[in-house]
């Protein structure tokens, strides 16, 4: 599904990605573990189509294509979702409306009919309830005056919704609570499928232990230095990178 | 910037008015006053340092004549359905006021200019805050007197239409005088149509709200893209009383609005909330002075512009809290979003303050749209143009948000598409 291949990227001549490869099959649950600065946000951002970052070598292909010409919103979609690791707030703009958009843009493309205003509410309540969210959101301003929480489920709704091939989880867990957490990982849980595959960017092994991943790989300075199973993770959490690092 | 504005034909129109003798001859004396003044000032901006950043190339172009009796509306002349539907409408056309198309409830009285002078006790008004308000006095030719008596709820939105017509560059001054009575309330929706070429408006606008009265003002500008449209707004606010503007500037080439709020009375309110939405070489310009003169008055101003392609605006705000405004809650702001690399704006909150015991803000920002947010709706599907669009509504939904009348919102937005889309 995802087929990474010797990628390299520079922000502002300054090299970040130093030779990615990383093939993700449909189905799978990858997860990326690495210290900050070592290109994990770099990587989401740039699979995603965020301008800002020069490509100097290889290629990102999804469904066999590649899509570094792609602008952000082709490779949405097409099947890619990012869940931001700080989702932007945007007073004035209302979430139903904003979802609604999202979710006839994403249908018109797959030639489905657009969603009326009713049908739409009815499919949308549906999925606040299994992220335990109030239908008050609905009148809201898209994350404005959000708690950390409420901006994470917020990112899992709209994956929900969009139902993606591919959803990049960008630190999700940072700044949530147990609760949270667990309210996050039961919702990316029931959407695990066959036809789904995760990529799950992190810190600490924490999330892990809710979404289970089937490879496990490390990032350090803008390279894969290792890949295992979920075991590794662990390993990880007691030994840190350092013996990783050269 | 364009500096002078030649004045020559300002001079043959000014013998015009003079020799028409419009109105009585007491005007005579307060007319030439002012001209007088506004050859000694002209729009030149070592006089008028409000004027430093403002586009005055429209008036330079044009040379403007005034109305007279070959103006009167064409007969089968049709207005827009909009005015015709209104229940309580206020109609001008070309400058002049038109007795015959107004209509209003018991409740509100309504005289013309030429009648509110001929009482003794009304004065013939000589602000003089800016060259358009100079003009304004010594070019006067119509206007009206709307009264609300005290203890009156006016509910339903009265209609104040001008509508500028016909092809010849006309420049028009109407005056209106507006008094909300004690504990009375009106609602008031201004609109400017035009589809003149070039036509020249400049009304000066003076009202008065006694204790406790409310007056909500909703002032939406859509004169034709060659117009130059000035307003001179002078409010005189006695206790308890609020006024509260809404203004949409969206129209004319060049677009002035001046206001003056004299906040006289303890608990006195004024909030004057604005957008513009420019384009092509427009060029929209908002001076503001608030005086707090008297204690526990609130002020707020929300200024509001996004300016495509070479368009170009000016926000001057002024808050004077003099000496015994104590307990003075005031809050400016002013925003911007460009659209375009040749878009400019001009920003200028000002605060002075006097008092000790006051609670003042303001701020100002301009800049692009938020290529973080635009990335963060892309990546939902949806695309650069609805994006952006998207954002610049969330940008500007709160000043709409404040128009609680469907038919002014409907027409903002429909506005607003098609500003957004061009």
């Amino acid at each position: 599904m995802l087929d990474i291949k010797n990628l390299h990227a520079n922000v502002e001549k300054k090299s970040i990605l130093k030779g990615i490869n990383l093939a993700i099959k449909k189905g799978e649950v990858h997860a990326i573990m690495g210290k900050n600065g070592s290109g994990k946000s770099t990587l989401s951002n740039i699979i995603a189509g965020k301008e800002g970052y020069d490509i100097t070598n290889g290629d990102i292909k999804f469904d066999n294509e590649s899509v570094l010409e792609w602008s952000p919103e082709k490779r949405s979609l097409n099947g890619i979702f990012m869940s931001f690791q700080y989702p932007v707030v945007m007073p004035g703009v209302n979430n139903t409306y904003f979802l609604k958009a999202a979710l006839n843009a994403k249908r018109k493309h797959d030639g489905e009919k657009e969603l009326d205003a009713a049908s739409f509410l009815k499919i949308i309540k549906k999925k606040l309830q299994e992220l335990n969210m109030d239908t008050s959101y609905l009148q809201r301003a898209v994350n404005d005056g959000f708690s950390g929480g409420e901006k994470k489920r917020n990112e899992i709704l709209q994956m929900l919704t969009l139902e993606p091939k591919l959803a990049i989880l960008d630190e999700t867990d940072s700044g949530l609570d147990i609760d949270a957490l667990k309210i996050i990982s039961d919702g990316v849980n029931r959407s695990r499928s066959s036809e789904r595959s995760f990529l799950v960017i992190t810190h600490y092994q924490r999330l892990l232990k809710y979404i289970e991943p089937d490879i496990v790989h490390v990032l350090i300075d803008g390279k894969i230095v290792k890949s295992g199973d979920k075991d590794l993770a662990i390993e990880l959490e007691e030994k840190g990178y350092s013996w990783l690092e050269k | 910037m364009v500096r002078k504005v030649k004045t020559s034909n300002y001079q043959v129109e000014f013998k015009k008015i003079l020799d028409s003798d419009y109105y009585s001859s007491k005007f005579k004396s307060v007319r030439n006053k002012a001209f007088k003044q506004f050859l000694d000032t002209k729009f030149s901006s070592k006089h008028w340092d409000s004027l430093r950043f403002t586009n005055l190339t429209a008036l330079k172009k044009n040379t403007y004549r005034l109305c007279d009796t070959s103006d009167r509306v064409p007969k089968n002349f049709d207005y827009p359905d909009s005015i015709i539907q209104e229940k309580y409408r206020i109609v001008f056309y070309n400058g002049h006021y038109q007795n015959h198309m107004t209509s209003l409830p018991d409740s509100i009285e309504i005289v013309s200019n030429l009648e509110y002078h001929s009482y003794p006790g009304n004065k013939v008004m000589e602000p003089s805050n800016s060259p358009f308000d100079i003009l304004n006095t010594a070019f006067m030719d119509s206007g009206m007197c709307l009264k609300v008596e005290n203890n009156r709820d006016i509910h339903k939105p009265v209609l104040l239409a001008f509508v500028n017509s016909g092809n010849v560059r006309l420049m028009n001054s109407p005056r209106i005088h507006i008094h909300v009575g004690k504990s009375s309330s009106l609602k008031l929706f201004e609109h400017h149509i035009g589809s003149q070429i070039g036509n020249f408006s400049n009304e000066s606008t003076f009202i008065s709200l006694k204790e406790n009265s409310f007056f909500k003002h909703t002032r939406l500008q859509m004169d034709s893209e060659s117009a130059i449209n000035a307003v001179n707004i002078h409010v005189e606010q006695e206790e308890n009383s609020q006024y509260n503007l809404s203004h949409f500037g969206l129209g004319s080439n060049l677009g002035s609005l001046n206001i003056c709020s004299n906040l006289n009375g303890k608990g006195a309110e004024c909030h004057i909330n604005s957008l513009c939405l420019t384009k092509e070489n427009q060029h929209l310009d908002s001076q503001v002075l608030i005086n707090h003169n008297s204690s526990h008055c609130t002020s707020s101003q929300n200024f509001k512009n996004v300016l495509k392609e070479s368009s170009s605006g000016v926000f001057s705000g002024k808050v004077i809290v003099h000496k015994n405004a104590q307990k003075t809650n005031s809050n400016q702001s002013n925003k911007n979003i460009l659209l375009s690399k040749t878009a400019k704006m001009n920003s200028n909150p000002q605060l002075v303050i006097d008092a000790d015991d006051v609670k003042c803000s303001h701020g100002s920002s301009t800049g692009e749209i938020d290529s973080d947010a635009l990335f963060y709706l892309q990546s939902r599907g949806i695309n650069e143009n609805s994006a952006k669009s998207m954002l610049i509504y969330g940008f500007i939904a709160e000043i709409i948000d404040l128009v609680d009348n469907h038919y002014i919102k409907d027409t903002i937005l429909s506005e607003f598409d098609k500003w957004i889309e061009n």
